[in-house]
């Protein structure tokens, strides 16, 4: 699985980016984004800003208390988008781009039976599903790290963080990165 | 005048396939040869006309004239006149609203289909006339569109009357299958009429009967390829880029071509009976000897001979007869004579039609051309572009016919529609209503619907049906029930107020059957049923209040795809196809809430492959207008889709960029970087607005410089092959007959269609100064322009 996050300033500007893959399975935590994958998954993110906005507005589906944690918000192709709100209105994103035969397309045969015109749509077990609980709590855990280690950087009085700046400190990726390893 | 007139003869040849169709461009012959035939190929009128008129249907359409009701029967608002792209372009200036064209198109596609069969005389007298398709030639194109207003009574009896009816004229044998298939056409996998063996091969080489997705993409091809290469002003709306382009328009006018011939000649099958005659037109010349035999003997043909259709369609629809009277060498008296007596022998549905039996031609007084089908069927639309373009001769292969036919023959239709089909129709609806419909409501139809699912004895409504496998009408062998069974004839009342356009009793009829056909297992049927009601609930115009009706919209949309698709390994994916397209349409009008559920469809159609290339690129786009509709509320603009619509117009823009389609990729870009906000402003520093996200800045910026990459590959403007191109050009000068044979590319030909170098700014006309100026002057520009 191949993650890509994003924070993004409340007027959508990126704030700080990260790219890795899974650290659980014996993955190495690299990312393996084909190279069109990659170039479309900013274009995704920022996309699916207009669900949060939607979510975050919209009429309230959880009774009165406003969680910071939205789960699985949108999906585009194979990709899922999780999604973090911070009291101040940023957004955590999180890409997930589960491996092929987590989607159930088996490494090559997938185009074939995917082409067929008569179409097919596989259902079955140990299919990812964004809805899961093991996946829902995977992915707060790693917001609540990171939402940690964004406070501490944003109260940096020597920072503009909280400005529209974009983040450059390396102690932060640090972070983020040791979450995405120990929950991701 | 032309000097390429006796340029080789051999015909392009067309590729089979889309996938090779898209490559084309690719591998193109040196400008110079590519050249060399160009001025002959763009001076072919008849060619240009075909493209013009379906691609801007409500645009001038040539030469006919007041001859042409149509024109008024399209929502003209949609495009503007003076389109840019010959008329192929894009729809002009459009308030960013919603326009109702697709529900008009969707409305005006379900058309009753009226059989035409002639006798022989009568044929030879079309012949004569220069009208090789007989008499079904003849009438189509003024069945499309019924002159004035149709008033229709509803089943309460309200009356309602519109003025875009029309009926579709079909031979006698287009559903039957009776000649082979067309071995160049691709087979249509996508047709899927496992069971009714005798439709799924359908017709005549230039093949009237739709529903192959295959066609409908290759035809969508040729239009873009000939816009692509046949545009005016391209450099100048290059040089203007900067310029505000008019707002975002709701669709592209291939999108809508797409549509048209998605919905263009609905094969005649067991579970839908759109395609079943409604009636059958039968003409006799008045030079045949004895016409009420004649008459006889071709319904004795019709209803029970040679000419019978499959046994799940019924036989008994109306029949109208119909005399053709010949102005020139008939006897008029004699004519009266004889139209008295099929009067006394039919009853009142007879019409006496008088037509000039000379050959017209465009210079006469009062001739008029014929005008062009709208709605033929894509491999119909195919043949007849590969027909012009092979065509040597230059002048107009339509017929042209006298003014006074033209008028005959729109009394004639107004009549048989007016006064025969639609009351016929209604009459229909109202006796199935209170006899099967009814019957089948009331209590007693319930019970009986559930004894006949639970007890072993309780068939007593299948008497009608004798090879009955269960107790149900549903003969699962051959898939398809009888036609006199209780459901058949509850789907043919609820198609029939399809047609007539009352969906409110189609709606309650379908949801009917929807239960029924799936008691019985009949997934074909069950879709069909689903597909409708989510169709007729969707084309009322009443407002679609609650979100549990949105709901059950979706949820029949959901069943009728999937049964389509998936079930029993009979899939119709053309049908599928259908139902996501014109479900995303009706969605889309329903503004912002249902937007959502338009752009999910859409993307189901995507995900599920139910189209190629062209219909991906396509729809891709239509996701982003289906987003786009969505413009949230309050002075934040929430709940907006700006951001969703800007990622699907980039996704467009690849899209039409790897199908090496400049003129469409940068349209999509373009409209991507507004909805993005970064268009043609400016910052207060003078630069212009970039994405916050350099790596989507970059992503755009690349793409654009592509597809100026590929606009420039497609005019012939790459250096290297200008160096060659020039030499060959100078020996074309010296011996300009001889062009063709430095041609030396097999392929030479072929390419000329795709290759071309820019066309001049104007639209010539098939004599062009240009070709007396010889290709010096176009290679002159060529490097003026590259440099």
């Amino acid at each position: 699985m191949s993650y890509f996050f994003t924070i993004f300033s409340p007027t959508d500007t990126p704030l700080f980016t990260h790219e890795f893959g899974t650290s659980r399975s014996g993955g190495d935590g690299i990312a393996r984004f084909t190279a069109s994958e990659r170039s479309l998954a900013p274009f995704i993110l920022h996309s699916s800003l207009d669900i949060v906005e939607e979510l975050q507005f919209g009429p309230s589906s959880t009774s009165g208390s406003a969680p910071m944690y939205l789960k699985h918000i949108d999906k585009y192709a194979n990709n899922f988008v999780s999604c973090w709100i911070t009291g101040a209105n940023v957004r955590f994103l999180l890409l997930t781009r589960p491996r092929d035969e987590a989607l159930g397309l088996a490494g090559g045969g997938g185009a074939g039976a995917r082409g067929s015109l008569a179409g097919g749509r596989v259902t079955g077990s140990g299919l990812y599903d964004p809805r899961s609980p093991a996946t829902e709590e995977a992915v707060k855990n790693f917001f609540v790290d990171v939402y940690e280690a964004w406070l501490k950087t944003v109260m940096n009085p020597f920072f503009h963080a909280g400005n529209g700046d974009v983040v450059k400190s390396p102690v932060f990726r640090q972070r983020v990165a040791a979450a995405a390893k120990k929950y991701l | 005048m032309t000097p390429l007139q006796d340029a080789t003869p051999k015909p392009p040849r067309y590729p089979a396939d889309l996938e090779a169709s898209m490559i084309l461009p690719k591998q193109r012959a040196s400008p110079a040869s590519s050249l060399a035939s160009l001025p002959y190929r763009r001076s072919n009128p008849s060619l240009h006309k075909l493209f013009e008129s379906t691609t801007s249907l409500s645009g001038s359409r040539p030469s006919s004239g007041s001859a042409t009701p149509t024109a008024s029967v399209v929502p003209s608002s949609t495009f503007s006149p003076g389109s840019r792209l010959n008329g192929a372009g894009t729809p002009g200036s459009l308030p960013p609203g919603v326009s109702d064209e697709h529900r008009l198109l969707i409305q005006r596609a379900f058309a009753p289909h009226v059989v035409v069969l002639a006798d022989t005389e009568t044929e030879e007298l079309m012949r004569r006339k220069g009208l090789e398709g007989g008499l079904l030639q003849l009438l189509r194109p003024f069945g499309e569109s019924v002159p004035g207003k149709v008033t229709i009574r509803d089943s309460v009896g309200a009356g309602k009357s519109c003025d875009d009816f029309g009926v579709r004229f079909v031979g006698i044998n287009e559903g039957l299958g009776l000649p082979p298939r067309n071995p160049n056409l691709r087979v249509n996998t996508t047709n899927g009429q496992s069971e009714g063996a005798r439709t799924s091969s359908s017709a005549v080489p230039p093949r009237r009967i739709g529903g192959d997705v295959a066609q409908i993409e290759e035809l969508v091809d040729r239009h873009l390829q000939y816009s692509e290469f046949n545009t005016e002003g391209m450099v100048s709306d290059y040089l203007s880029q900067s310029e505000p382009v008019p707002a975002e328009a709701t669709s592209s006018p291939f999108y809508t071509l797409y549509l048209r011939r998605l919905l263009s000649g609905l094969p005649l099958v067991p579970h839908e009976t759109f395609a079943h005659p409604v009636a059958g037109v039968i003409a006799i010349s008045s030079r045949n000897p004895n016409p009420i035999e004649e008459l006889r003997r071709l319904y004795k043909r019709q209803h029970d001979g040679d000419l019978r259709l499959p046994q799940w369609v019924e036989n008994d629809f109306l029949r109208y007869y119909l005399l053709i009277h010949d102005e020139d060498t008939g006897d008029i008296a004699k004519s009266n004579q004889t139209f008295d007596a099929m009067k006394r022998h039919f009853g009142l549905h007879c019409h006496l039609l008088r037509l000039k039996s000379q050959q017209c031609i465009p210079s006469d007084d009062d001739s008029v051309r014929l005008p062009t089908c709208e709605w033929m069927s894509a491999g119909e639309e195919l043949a007849e572009i590969q027909k012009r373009e092979t065509a040597d001769d230059i002048t107009d292969p339509t017929p042209y016919i006298p003014d006074s036919d033209i008028t005959a023959i729109k009394t004639f239709v107004r009549e048989l529609v007016a006064q025969s089909i639609v009351p016929n129709m209604e009459r229909a609806i109202a006796t199935w209503n209170e006899q099967v419909l009814a019957r089948r409501r009331g209590i007693s139809g319930r019970f009986m619907s559930l004894s006949k699912r639970w007890t072993p004895f309780g068939s007593s409504r299948n008497s009608s049906s004798p090879t009955l496998s269960s107790n149900s009408n549903y003969d699962s062998l051959q898939g398809f029930y009888r036609p006199d069974a209780p459901e058949a004839l509850m789907r043919k009342l609820a198609d029939y107020c399809f047609m007539l356009r009352d969906w409110k009793l189609a709606l309650s009829t379908y949801d009917i059957l929807r239960t029924d056909f799936q008691n019985d297992k009949a997934w074909r049927h069950y879709a069909g049923a689903a597909e409708m009601a989510a169709l007729s609930a969707l084309m009322s115009t009443t407002p679609l209040s609650s979100k549990t009706r949105t709901e059950n919209i979706d949820a029949w949309i959901e069943a009728a795809s999937y049964s389509y698709t998936d079930r029993q390994r009979s899939a119709a994916p053309y049908y599928a196809l259908r139902t996501l397209a014109l479900g995303l349409e009706l969605l889309r009008l329903r503004g912002s809430g249902a937007a959502d559920d338009a752009a999910r469809w859409a993307s189901r159609i995507l995900e599920t492959g139910l189209v190629g290339a062209v219909g991906t690129a396509l729809f891709t786009e239509r996701i982003s207008a289906c987003y786009a509709v969505r413009t949230g509320v309050g002075a934040f603009k929430l709940g907006s889709r700006r951001r969703k619509a800007a990622l699907w117009a980039v996704l467009a823009a690849e899209n039409w960029w790897r199908l090496d389609k400049a003129l469409q990729a940068e349209k999509c870009l373009d409209a991507a970087t507004r909805l993005y906000g970064i268009h043609g402003q400016e910052t207060q520093t003078g630069g212009p607005v970039k994405l916050p996200f350099p790596q989507m800045q970059a992503y755009i910026d690349e793409l654009r410089q592509q597809i100026l990459g590929l606009r420039l590959t497609n005019r012939g403007l790459l250096l290297d092959e200008d160096g060659e191109g020039g030499a060959e050009v100078a020996q074309s000068l010296m011996v300009e007959e001889a062009t063709e044979t430095l041609d030396k590319s097999p392929r030479g030909h072929r390419k000329s269609l795709i290759g071309m170098v820019a066309p001049p700014p104007i639209d010539v006309g098939p004599l062009s100064p240009r070709l007396e100026r010889g290709p010096e002057a176009d290679r002159r520009d060529d490097q003026f322009e590259g440099a």
